[in-house]
């Protein structure tokens, strides 16, 4: 796909990024000035030594930071000006996060952590039954669904996570260090998953030290002091 | 957030950590058990104290002579200089709309003495109404007559106790007994009329107001008693009484005071006891409340990732506070509610093991027990439950 | 291990997590504080009944006409006259008693008196010259009833303060005449303002001669006989002889009513010191209350530290170290909310005395060490439990993620 498909918008649009940490007396610039284009359905690896500012991006992309400085467009809307309310909303509904520690609540069980982000959008029980139903078939957890995490391995327990990542049917997903904590067959399963996953139409951002699974993206940014420094471009790869 | 649902996390989290739940909502409940008992004990008390006065009749309005300002209340009984109350006096008020009856009296310390017994007791001179007013039954025999006052006889009517003690179980009937030195028959025996705080009411003798002025060597009674019909308004009965004697004495030298007003001073003592005994127990509240504080922030420690996750998931600021809340509340609430059981229980057992003591625990004040706790919960809950909203979600993540 | 690092253990421990030391200490600090509070308001108001009784004249054995067969005091008795009356002679008899030191008779009624066109409605109280000594009473101008033949009585008063400024206003008293009925008193003298003291309020008080007010109000009874006793040895002795002397002048018969002051007071101080006690003792409640957050915050601590516990196993601290450990912990803790407590309570008594000067609102020593001792032992108690959990847990499991 050439220069035709270009004219769509972006999904993603960071323009002059940044993010500054004040530790003391001295300032660090977590991000330098990002510029970042991403549209729907890509799937991206940010790659770099620790410090670089990998998981501050990811962090600023799925707004849980606010940047010090630039704009962000998210599905064309400027999400900098956004209040609190609106950025909640936009993360309950758009964004999918899969974390390297799984965070999942420990006193509820696999099927109510998957209902959970549907809870916090005030969705009725009656409707976020199927739902739920229906991820845990997807994700192969039916036989799971009373358990609570501590009685999960490690792999079920992330497949509970990207459940409840993706139930609310967001635009992106978000995974930092999806693997970090499997073992290696367990987690070449989720990467298959995720990448299912971006199959299936979402867009995958994914931040990894490993260069390996990094490599498996289609497009793949490198950071290093709070800058891109390569990226193998927007596009490229789509095809293969 | 749907409410159902908020109560159902905030549930899941309490049933968590059963134990650790379970003492913190104790310490509400010691509190409120504590109120609740120590107020169905003051309650228990003021439905004592009222119906021990009520049993004298609450439509009764009591004049005496003399117009009290110094110290205020009842009147005590004191000599006066001032024009006495007479029985004639009495005599015309029972003309009064409504008023049911006058009772003449004056009272004093005097020897009984029969067939070789005597008995230092209490005589009362009255009038024949006097059974209506103070709510006696004559159990043998009968009351005073109907008399014009200067031809009172010199008839006496004995309250068990002292029947009991002249003429233990012979008939007392027509016997004549000495008062004071004076003469008189006996023409009946009241029921008994049990104790009022500690005093025992059927230790008396009630002989005619005329005879009794003589005896004790007075010109005027000690007071006038009235009682008016059940369900009349006493304002009305109060100012044509006064209007009936200030013509009769020339102007206001009189004191007149309304049963009600007695009851209702009473009952505000009572009350204001009550409360100031509740304030006591909810100082354990106070300490209860401290608790919850304190389970709370350790709560929120604990889920400093959980709350990042949420904020992750899409949740407002105001949706964390209120989870954290709700979770307070719902303490605070249960505890209240095994406080109130806990409480009722004591205070059911306090009156079967106490009988005398009518303990009863109002509605009301097991509702506000409830609403209390509520409050507690909200109060308790508030700065651990804002904390937790303003945790920053990125800090909150990488938290352990 | 040693006191000194089981010491420095423990409150590294509590330095540790600051907030959650801060609230234990409060919760038991509001126990203690209260407790102080508490009773040092019931014994300030114990102090000031017992000192009000001992200023109305200490030695004091009382007459009342009128007894019951029943006992006690009877409101019947306390008023009212008997056939017999109580006289002045009886009054002048008793005077006579060995062990008596100083009797004054006692009348009162009410009566209408008025200046000029002032018309004011008094307490009136007929007495003799003995009366203010008896009652340490102290003028504040002129001088008190003269020394006279009871029986007689020059047709003078005294009055108190608040008469004084309603019936004179500005004007000076001494040498006034007021009128009660058709007769005139001369005012001799004025009592000093007296305070909201317990016995008798005098601000609005009219004291005549006994004579003159047993005249007044038609009577030959008295209201009272005040007996001064020569000492306080001599008080029961006083009360046997008035009793006797009375019996005999009142033909064999025992119409009257002898108490002592020291009765009243002791009945008064029992009285309120049982009240002070239950107060304290529902106030303790929430020392309870504060232990059961003890325990649960040591509970809590116990969960959060299963690895360093784990961890001292494992480099060889017995389970009883360990119980200690969180027992000196807790013990800590409990003393710290204790001597807060005291302080915050001290503060707060302190505010009552400023606030009502004439209340001596001390904690007195046995509540404090009571408070005190029940929360350190509350604390320590509360924190068993969870020391033997620490004390039971297995070291593999406890070093293992959860």
């Amino acid at each position: 796909m050439g220069e035709a498909g270009a004219t769509a918008a972006p999904q993603i649009e960071l323009q002059g990024i940044e993010r500054v940490f004040h530790l003391g007396d001295s300032a660090v610039h977590a991000l330098a000035g990002i510029d970042l284009a991403i549209d729907a359905g890509e799937y991206l690896s940010v790659m770099g030594p620790s410090g670089s500012g990998k998981s501050t991006l990811l962090n600023v992309l799925g707004l849980l930071d606010s940047p010090s400085g630039g704009r962000y467009r998210l599905e064309g809307r400027d999400i900098t000006t956004l209040s609190a309310a609106e950025q909640a909303r936009v993360r309950s509904r758009r964004i999918g996060f899969v974390f390297q520690s799984f965070h999942l609540v420990p006193r509820l069980t696999a099927a109510e952590n998957i209902a959970l982000p549907m809870m916090l959008a005030g969705i009725a029980a009656a409707e976020r039954a199927p739902r739920v139903e229906k991820a845990l078939a997807d994700f192969g957890l039916v036989d799971r669904a009373r358990h609570k995490p501590d009685e999960l391995s490690g792999g079920q327990r992330q497949r509970v996570a990207i459940a409840r990542a993706t139930v609310m049917q967001p635009a992106m997903l978000l995974a930092d260090e999806p693997t970090g904590n499997l073992d290696r067959a367990t987690g070449e399963e989720v990467m298959r998953l995720l990448e299912a996953l971006h199959e299936g139409g979402v867009t995958l951002i994914m931040v990894t030290h490993d260069q390996a699974l990094g490599d498996r993206a289609h497009r793949r940014i490198y950071m290093e002091d709070g800058a891109i420094r390569r990226d193998s471009g927007r596009g490229a790869g789509l095809g293969r | 957030m749907i409410v159902r649902d908020s109560v159902f996390l905030a549930l899941r989290a309490i049933t968590a950590h059963r134990l650790r739940s379970f003492l913190t909502l104790a310490g509400i409940a010691v509190g409120i058990a504590a109120v609740i008992l120590l107020t169905s004990i003051g309650e228990g008390i003021h439905r004592y104290m009222l119906g021990e006065f009520s049993q004298f009749g609450t439509n009764v309005i009591g004049i005496a002579p003399g117009k009290v300002k110094v110290g205020g209340g009842p009147p005590s009984g004191l000599p006066t200089s001032v024009r006495p109350l007479t029985i004639e006096d009495a005599m015309a008020l029972e003309r009064v709309p409504h008023v049911v009856g006058a009772v003449p009296t004056s009272w004093g310390n005097a020897e009984v003495a029969f067939g070789g017994r005597t008995r230092r007791t209490t005589v009362y001179g009255v009038s024949s109404a006097a059974t209506h007013v103070f709510n006696m039954k004559v159990r043998v025999g009968q009351f005073l007559p109907p008399e014009e006052p200067s031809q009172a006889r010199a008839l006496v009517v004995l309250g068990t106790t002292l029947k009991r003690e002249l003429f233990g179980a012979e008939n007392a009937l027509g016997a004549k007994v000495r008062i004071g030195g004076l003469q008189f028959r006996v023409i009946g025996v009241l029921e008994s009329k049990g104790q009022f705080i500690g005093i025992d009411l059927d230790d008396t003798a009630f002989i005619p107001a005329a005879r009794a002025l003589e005896l004790f060597n007075r010109d005027g009674l000690t007071e006038i008693h009235l009682s008016y019909q059940e369900g009349a308004a006493v304002a009305p009965v109060v100012e044509a009484t006064r209007n009936i004697l200030a013509a009769r004495h020339g102007r206001e030298d009189f004191t007149i005071t309304t049963q009600e007003e007695m009851l209702r001073t009473l009952s505000n003592i009572l009350d204001i006891l009550t409360m100031a005994v509740a304030a006591l127990g909810s100082i354990s509240l106070l300490v209860g409340s401290v608790g919850i504080v304190t389970i709370m922030t350790i709560a929120v420690t604990e889920r400093t990732n959980e709350v990042g996750l949420m904020v992750a998931l899409g949740s407002e600021r105001r949706t964390i506070l209120g989870l954290f809340l709700g979770e307070a509340v719902v303490l605070a609430v249960l505890g209240g509610l095994m406080g109130l059981a806990v409480g009722l229980g004591l205070a059911q057992l306090l009156r079967i093991v106490v009988p005398a003591l009518p303990v009863q625990t109002p509605l009301l004040y097991a509702v506000l027990a409830v609403a209390v706790s509520a409050l507690i919960g909200l109060a308790a809950g508030v700065l651990p439950a804002h904390r937790a909203s303003r945790l920053d979600p990125v800090e909150a993540l990488r938290a352990e | 291990m040693r006191t000194r690092d089981v010491f420095a253990s423990a409150f590294g421990a509590a330095a540790g997590n600051p907030l959650r030391t801060v609230l234990l200490v409060l919760a038991m600090a509001i126990g203690v504080a209260a407790v102080v509070v508490l009773t040092a308001l019931g014994d300030g108001a114990r102090r000031y009944v017992v000192r009000e009784f001992t200023s109305l004249g200490s030695n004091l054995v009382i007459v009342l006409p009128g007894r019951t067969a029943t006992g006690g005091v009877n409101p019947a008795s306390a008023i009212t006259s008997t056939p017999r009356d109580l006289t002045v002679e009886d009054a002048r008899a008793v005077a006579r008693a060995p062990a008596a030191l100083r009797v004054a008779p006692v009348v009162v009624g009410t009566s209408e008196m008025s200046v000029g066109s002032r018309l004011r409605d008094t307490l009136v109280l007929g007495s003799t010259a003995e009366f203010i000594d008896i009652r340490r009473f102290t003028l504040a101008q002129g001088r008190f009833l003269p020394v006279e033949d009871w029986d007689r009585g020059s047709p003078v008063m005294v009055i108190g303060a608040k008469l004084r400024s309603e019936l004179f206003g500005a004007e000076p008293p001494l040498g006034q005449f007021v009128r009660i009925g058709e007769r005139r008193f001369r005012v001799i003298g004025v009592l000093a303002a007296s305070g909201s003291g317990l016995g008798m309020n005098t601000d609005e008080l009219a004291i005549v001669p006994v004579a003159l007010a047993q005249q007044l109000f038609n009577t030959n009874n008295l209201f009272r006989v005040l007996v001064e006793a020569r000492g306080r040895a001599a008080i029961p002795e006083a009360k046997k002889q008035a009793t006797a002397i009375l019996r005999e002048r009142h033909g064999g018969e025992e119409d009257v009513t002898v108490i002592t002051q020291d009765a009243i007071l002791a009945t008064f101080d029992r009285l309120l010191g049982t009240l002070t006690l239950g107060v304290a003792g529902i106030a303790a409640i929430s020392l309870a209350v504060a232990g059961i957050l003890v325990m649960n915050v040591m509970l809590v601590s116990v969960t959060q530290r299963r690895a360093e516990i784990g961890l001292m196993k494992a480099l060889g601290g017995s389970g009883g170290t360990i119980r200690q450990l969180f027992l000196v912990e807790a013990a800590l803790l409990s003393l710290a909310g204790a001597l807060a407590g005291f302080a915050l309570g001290h503060v707060g008594a302190w505010v009552i005395r400023a606030l009502y000067p004439t209340l001596p609102a001390y904690p007195p020593d046995w509540a404090v060490l009571a408070a005190l001792g029940t929360a350190l032992v509350t604390g320590v108690l509360f924190g068993v439990m969870p020391a033997r959990r620490a004390a039971a847990l297995d070291p593999v499991l406890a070093l293992a993620r959860r």
